[in-house]
């Protein structure tokens, strides 16, 4: 049997885009954008997060074209990001500079600053609120107009542009080692592809816009056995961080001279993993290592988790797969695993011929 | 008044103030505009606290527009989808390099804009602390 090539399916591949469109519209109702930006907020955290790339406009529209699947537009805003010129790197940004607006620590209960709950699903109850079904406009504005009218005292000077960090009281009670700051230039993995072994700069990036189930999987499987972290949440932080970019021509330090360009919300995890360490007089010690984590938007279960991948592929030597850099960094991209699963479904006519042009030959030879 | 301040002011605040201060340069001034307001990207660069360790987080979309008046170039970059703010942003930058006479009167309203900001800002604070945790020791 003689291989031939083969076209066509262009009408079909046309009428199937169209039936996507019908699919999309039948019902003849429609969302709009600024409606997912102000409604599906964790919907568009995710997908920033997955594509690397924050714009919440660009998020709710591709959420809107791909009908709700996550995984298509992820896929839709890194396209749009390969399209578009990057002009500018901001200036280094610190944690610290974050106006806070949820924070908790799971291993202290007095942090310095305390304890800021937000908003937050942890404390609901997770039964369904059927009263959704009918709200109305009326009914959002009152709600509104009471929740912001009410008059708060301030009781004390919680400046939450200024919160300390709790590993740098850790650190001046000595309960943490001091670490100095590394200048070293992080790698851009979207500039040159991984290499083995990574730097912990391409890791942290690589985690950051990994696949929010991914993450957590793996994170979770790392507790589970599958790795050797038990972690305590030091201190989550959900907030906004300003950022400023340096003039095009001013080379200096001068950073009043800088450009204010705005502000992005994100989620930020110390997770303290205890270890046990021989000192010189042959006596075990028990010490704290700290994972990071850290992600657009606010997606505290995805930050958790990068913390502890984080604290495991720094750390991990004992040969378990959430300690393998390659099994994890290589497996949790959204675009680059869907679209190798999905790939499958592609026409593979002439490999799976030559597949089975194989098993005749040797069924034949062997007499069957 | 320098330039970080004056942009956080003019992004953070009302858009009423970067409208009409970019108003009063258009109409006393020729804005030649050297690139339309089109959208780019900025990549951000981050120190983790762990190991202290920089990376990149990831890009985010920003909206950029030149403008020349006389010899002097005005930049304006903001975050997001905002082609106007964005143009006005940058008239205001190149009045304050052409060093106009119009800006010296402006860092009043900047500085009044500034304390509106603080204002706002103390009250949704102020809401927000509503939420912080009260420990209760109890008798066990």
């Amino acid at each position: 049997m003689a291989y031939v090539a083969v076209k066509g399916g262009t009408e079909a591949i046309e009428a199937s885009i169209q039936r996507l469109q019908f699919e999309r519209i039948q019902h003849q109702e429609l969302l709009d954008v600024k409606t997912i930006m102000a409604t599906m907020r964790g919907m568009v955290d995710q997908v920033m997060s997955e594509s690397s790339l924050y714009s919440e406009f660009l998020a709710a529209l591709a959420i809107k074209q791909a009908e709700g699947n996550m995984e298509e537009a992820v896929f839709l805003l890194r396209a749009h990001r390969s399209t578009l010129p990057r002009h500018y790197y901001t200036r280094v940004v610190e944690t610290e500079t974050m106006v806070v607006e949820r924070r908790i620590s799971a291993s202290f209960k007095d942090i310095p600053g305390g304890q800021i709950l937000g908003a937050s699903y942890d404390y609901t109850h997770r039964l369904m609120d059927f009263d959704l079904i009918d709200e109305s406009e009326a009914s959002m504005q009152t709600w509104l107009e009471q929740y912001l009218v009410e008059e708060v005292a301030v009781s004390e000077g919680t400046d939450l542009t200024a919160l300390p960090k709790v590993v740098d009281y850790l650190r001046k009670e000595k309960l943490l080692a001091e670490v100095s700051e590394d200048q070293t230039e992080p790698i851009d993995v979207t500039k040159r592809s991984l290499q083995f072994p990574t730097t912990r700069g391409e890791r942290l990036q690589v985690l950051t816009r990994g696949q929010t189930g991914a993450v957590t999987s793996l994170g979770y499987a790392a507790i589970r056995g599958y790795g050797a972290v038990h972690p305590t949440v030091g201190e989550l932080r959900v907030g906004k961080l300003p950022l400023t970019i340096g003039h095009p021509t001013d080379p200096s330090d001068d950073f009043t001279n800088d450009y204010y360009i705005g502000e992005i919300k994100v989620t930020e995890v110390e997770s303290f993993v205890p270890i046990t360490v021989q000192k010189d007089n042959h006596r075990e010690e028990l010490e704290f290592e700290i994972g990071y984590g850290i992600c657009y938007g606010q997606n505290e279960t995805k930050a958790i988790a990068m913390s502890i991948l984080d604290q495991s592929l720094e750390f991990g030597r004992q040969g378990h797969p959430t300690q393998d850099e390659e099994f994890v960094l290589l497996h949790i991209d959204s675009v680059e695993s869907s679209g190798f699963i999905s790939h499958l479904k592609l026409p593979h006519y002439v490999t799976f011929q030559s597949k089975l042009d194989s098993m005749r030959r040797i069924k034949k030879e062997s007499g069957q | 008044m320098n330039r970080r301040r004056r942009t956080k002011i003019l992004i953070d605040g009302s858009p009423h103030l970067a409208r009409k201060l970019a108003n009063v340069i258009e109409q006393n001034y020729t804005v030649h505009i050297v690139t339309e307001p089109h959208h780019a990207l900025t990549m951000i660069k981050m120190r983790e606290t762990a190991k202290k360790t920089l990376f990149y987080l990831g890009e985010v979309l920003v909206t950029e527009t030149k403008v020349q008046i006389g010899q002097s170039f005005g930049i304006g970059i903001v975050v997001g989808d905002e082609e106007v703010l964005s143009y006005q942003l940058a008239v205001i930058d190149a009045a304050y390099e052409a060093d106009l006479a119009e800006t010296t009167n402006w860092t009043a309203l900047l500085e009044e804009e500034e304390r509106h900001i603080r204002e706002t800002r103390e009250k949704l604070e102020a809401n927000l602390l509503k939420t912080k945790v009260n420990f209760e020791m109890m008798d066990v």
